[in-house]
């Protein structure tokens, strides 16, 4: 099992690479961040002074050398923007997407957890159609329109919380609400479905049969066995977390990475969208590892070879 | 039917915690976390972008400057009501010579730190933009040699070449005036994380993408600021989310409201919607390359004939905005006043010099727009496609990404007409009519009117304000009767405002906080 772990950390280092070539690509592919920086009316010359002065009139290959040989030393550039080390403005960043991305999961947790399980244990009843019906009408609705409508109603009609902003609990309920709603609804379809699959195996039946009590057998039988898949979803649900927070962080002025990384890209600030990137891409990987090794505290069966 | 219950129950309190999260206390405070107008001596300005830097020379972006200029002071501000270039700083000018200019600085002004302002911290500012052609702004600096300094309150500009455009030059973005002591010591990294000006208010927080707080500063050479004791800046990117805002009283002013908003400022109790005229203009800009119809003052005559530019102002600005025939706009040096306000608009007449140019079924061209830069752009591209197409001109619109956009013009790929809409800080005509120097543009605009050019270089050196100024219009008349371009319209401002305060909104686009009073 060391063994396993071991090797699955090394991979990370040429998973990274990969991104970062990826990225570095697509953001040169993308434009020049000069044409960003300069007025509207500069004119080709003043382009071409401070292209140079910026190192960006080196063909690609060369960039992306200089930008691999610093990003093994741990510096990932100064931001043109900013003026600063890149990595420093991004971990700066992190706390304030973390804590809107936990509180968007815990959300989605509370409401999917005790839906799935319902609707499952009541396959094809009212409540299971609702229950369903809900599911996707939350996956169906775009992050930004959510966020709008809410702002609309609770803040500008009802008063209840603050528009925008990160402050106080208050101002974290609206951004964490609309982060969380399509996980919620995507996470009680997997629920209830993996709970259908467990609830018709025979040890269930068994359990059943031997007289136990419903709730035991939902619960400690059923919901159990279940578990293993759904901490598959949350894992994988990291990195939509992250791809809402872009959205979600933008509508709500959230100061985060997600903001961040769409003024960088707005503006082809490449040492912020590495940086961000990479963070982004760490993530994702240790939270995949993370589930790896709940799966094996909770299925004793699992081996790794 | 327990489990029912339970369920039901988790859900409930679930709800609950949620809305005590944001109901009891949080309730009466919520829009007074962001410093909204409950608090009466904080202002709260809500921004669609986060200002990029405190370093004053690297960057041209107004709404950074409209932070900066309340932590700052220039030698020379502009009154946005004359026109007129008044001493800041500085207590006056002298002309020595056609390349000198003294300047003498007002006694008693201090830095947020205690330093007391000095010639040193003048020859500072202004080597450091004129010399370094990294700093973003270096291009409309170089033109400044030197700065002697003369004693602690005297010195002397010394320019390379005649510069009759001095004055607005450093009374503008770029031109604040930094500590050099307090630079020199800490280094440059220091001061961008703690700026220190001579402006009314002075540093306080900047939290990245969110907020710029300033507090006042009581040593203010002019007097302390009394109706506000700190100014809040936010970043609120998204539009709907920034309105939002004003009308909750979470900010007292919005900047950048796009039109489609404008109906919920105006019918919400409690706000208004304050417009001025910018000092942008949208402009469509032809090709004059040979082998382009556009080469063709005809046909370049007609395309403008065949724009109803009023049109335009009142469908889609919904009359915030004017038609104008000049790029150079009223406040600016050179204005030529009889060019602005009217424009060119007569059908039949662009028909018939089609014709006469050889193109009486009208031609193909390619429009090249950007989309969401500037306001109602793509909306005033699809319009005027339309209206081209009443005299049988196909115009193909490309709508374009900003950078690929810049990028195209740069390369010289662009095709017959691309749309811009450009402002001039420097208050200017030398700034706004530089598009007419055909070296500059060669390969891209290819425009090329020797007399335009005659007149634009003997007006950059002319010392003689008055004739100065004649050159410049006489260029613009000129230009306007080869259509060297086709000029749109003079944009709008528009800002939302709390009833709570007094503001209205400058030319310039810049937040002066010492004019904000409370109502």
């Amino acid at each position: 099992m060391n063994n396993y772990f071991v090797r699955r950390i090394l991979q990370i280092i040429p998973v990274l690479l990969i991104i970062s070539f990826i990225v570095f690509s697509l953001v040169f592919v993308a434009g020049d961040p000069v044409a960003l920086m300069l007025p509207d009316d500069a004119s080709q010359e003043d382009v071409e002074l401070l292209r140079e002065s910026l190192g960006l009139n080196e063909p690609f290959l060369v960039q992306y050398g200089t930008y691999v040989a610093n990003f093994v030393q741990g510096d990932f550039g100064e931001s043109y923007r900013y003026g600063q080390d890149a990595m420093s403005v991004v971990l700066e960043r992190l706390p304030a997407t973390l804590e809107l991305a936990i509180a968007a999961l815990l959300i989605a947790l509370v409401i999917s957890i005790p839906l799935g399980i319902w609707s499952a244990t009541k396959q094809n009843s009212g409540i299971d159609l609702i229950a369903t019906g809900a599911a996707v009408l939350g996956k169906a609705m775009p992050n930004f329109w959510l966020g709008i409508m809410l702002i609309l109603l609770f803040s500008v009609s009802l008063s209840m919380f603050p528009v925008s902003g990160r402050g106080t609990l208050a101002h974290l309920v609206l951004p964490s609400i609309t982060l969380g709603t399509g996980i919620a609804a995507e996470m009680t379809r997997l629920i209830r479905s993996s709970m259908i699959e467990t609830l018709n195996q025979d040890y269930v039946r068994t359990a059943k049969s031997k007289g136990l009590k419903n709730r035991i057998v939902v619960y400690k039988h059923a919901f159990r066995n279940s578990l293993i898949p759904v901490i598959t979803i949350t894992a994988l649900q990291t990195s939509t977390l992250v791809g809402g927070t872009l959205i979600t962080e933008t509508v709500f002025s959230w100061p985060g990475m997600g903001q961040l990384l769409i003024q960088a890209v707005n503006t082809r600030d490449m040492a912020i969208v590495q940086a961000s990137v990479f963070v982004i891409a760490l993530l994702v990987i240790l939270m995949n590892l993370i589930a790896d090794l709940l799966y094996r505290l909770l299925d004793p069966r699992i081996k790794y070879n | 039917m327990k489990k029912v219950f339970g369920l039901a129950s988790t859900l409930l309190i679930s709800a609950g915690v949620l809305a005590a999260c944001g109901g009891g206390e949080e309730e009466p405070s919520a829009t007074n976390d962001n410093g909204g107008s409950e608090d009466d001596r904080t202002l709260t300005v809500a921004m669609g972008t986060d200002m990029v830097t405190f370093d004053v020379h690297n960057h041209v972006n107004t709404s950074t400057e409209a932070i900066h200029v309340n932590m700052f002071n220039y030698l020379f501000k502009r009154d946005n009501e004359t026109g007129e270039i008044l001493p800041d700083l500085a207590e006056g000018y002298e002309k020595i010579d056609d390349l000198t200019w003294e300047v003498k600085l007002k006694e008693g002004v201090t830095f947020h730190n205690g330093e007391a302002l000095d010639s040193e911290d003048v020859k500072f500012t202004l080597e450091r933009v004129a010399h370094d052609s990294t700093l973003l702004d270096h291009i409309n600096y170089n033109s400044i040699k030197e700065v002697e300094v003369i004693d602690d309150l005297t010195f002397r500009i010394i320019t390379n070449a005649p510069d009759p455009a001095l004055l607005n030059r450093i009374s503008r973005i770029a031109s604040s005036i930094l500590p050099s002591e307090y630079i020199e010591e800490n280094g440059m990294d220091h001061f961008l994380e703690n700026p220190v000006g001579t402006g009314p208010f002075e540093f306080s927080e900047w939290i990245r993408d969110d907020r710029v707080v300033l507090e006042v500063y009581e040593d203010y050479f002019e007097g302390q600021n009394e109706e506000w004791d700190e100014v809040v800046f936010r970043v609120i990117p998204e539009n709907s989310t920034r309105v939002s805002e004003l009308l909750t009283g979470g900010v007292d002013l919005a900047t950048n409201i796009p039109p489609s908003e404008w109906e919920r400022v105006e019918s919400n109790e409690g706000t208004h919607l304050s417009q001025e005229t910018s000092n942008r203009t949208m402009m469509l800009f032809l090709r004059s390359t040979e082998g382009y119809p556009t080469a063709d003052p005809k046909v370049r005559k007609a395309l403008d004939l065949a724009i109803d530019n009023k049109a335009i102002t009142d469908n889609l600005l919904n009359g915030a905005g004017t038609p104008t025939i000049t790029r150079v706009a009223p406040g600016n040096f050179g204005f030529a006043e009889e060019l602005y306000d009217t424009y060119n608009y007569d059908v039949e007449e662009a028909k018939k010099l089609l014709a006469e140019a050889g193109y009486p079924d009208g031609f193909e061209l390619t429009f090249h727009s950007p989309r969401g830069r500037y306001l109602q752009d793509a909306e005033v591209a699809e319009m005027v496609a339309g209206m081209w197409s009443a005299i049988g001109v196909t115009a193909n619109v490309e709508f374009m990404e900003w950078s690929s956009f810049v990028e195209m013009r740069n390369a010289g790929e662009n095709e017959d007409v691309f749309l811009l809409a450009l402002g001039n800080s420097m208050f200017d005509a030398a700034n706004a009519l530089d598009w007419y120097n055909y070296e500059r543009f060669k390969g891209q605009i290819d425009y090329h009117n020797e007399e335009v050019e005659a007149l634009l270089e003997a007006a950059a050196q002319n010392m003689d304000p008055e004739e100065r100024a004649q050159q410049y219009i006489e260029a613009q008349h000129l230009l306007a009767e080869d259509t060297a371009h086709i000029v749109l319209h003079q944009e709008s401002i528009n800002v939302g405002v709390s009833d709570a305060i007094d503001y209205s909104p400058t030319m310039d686009e810049i937040i002066y906080v010492d004019t904000i009073t409370k109502n």
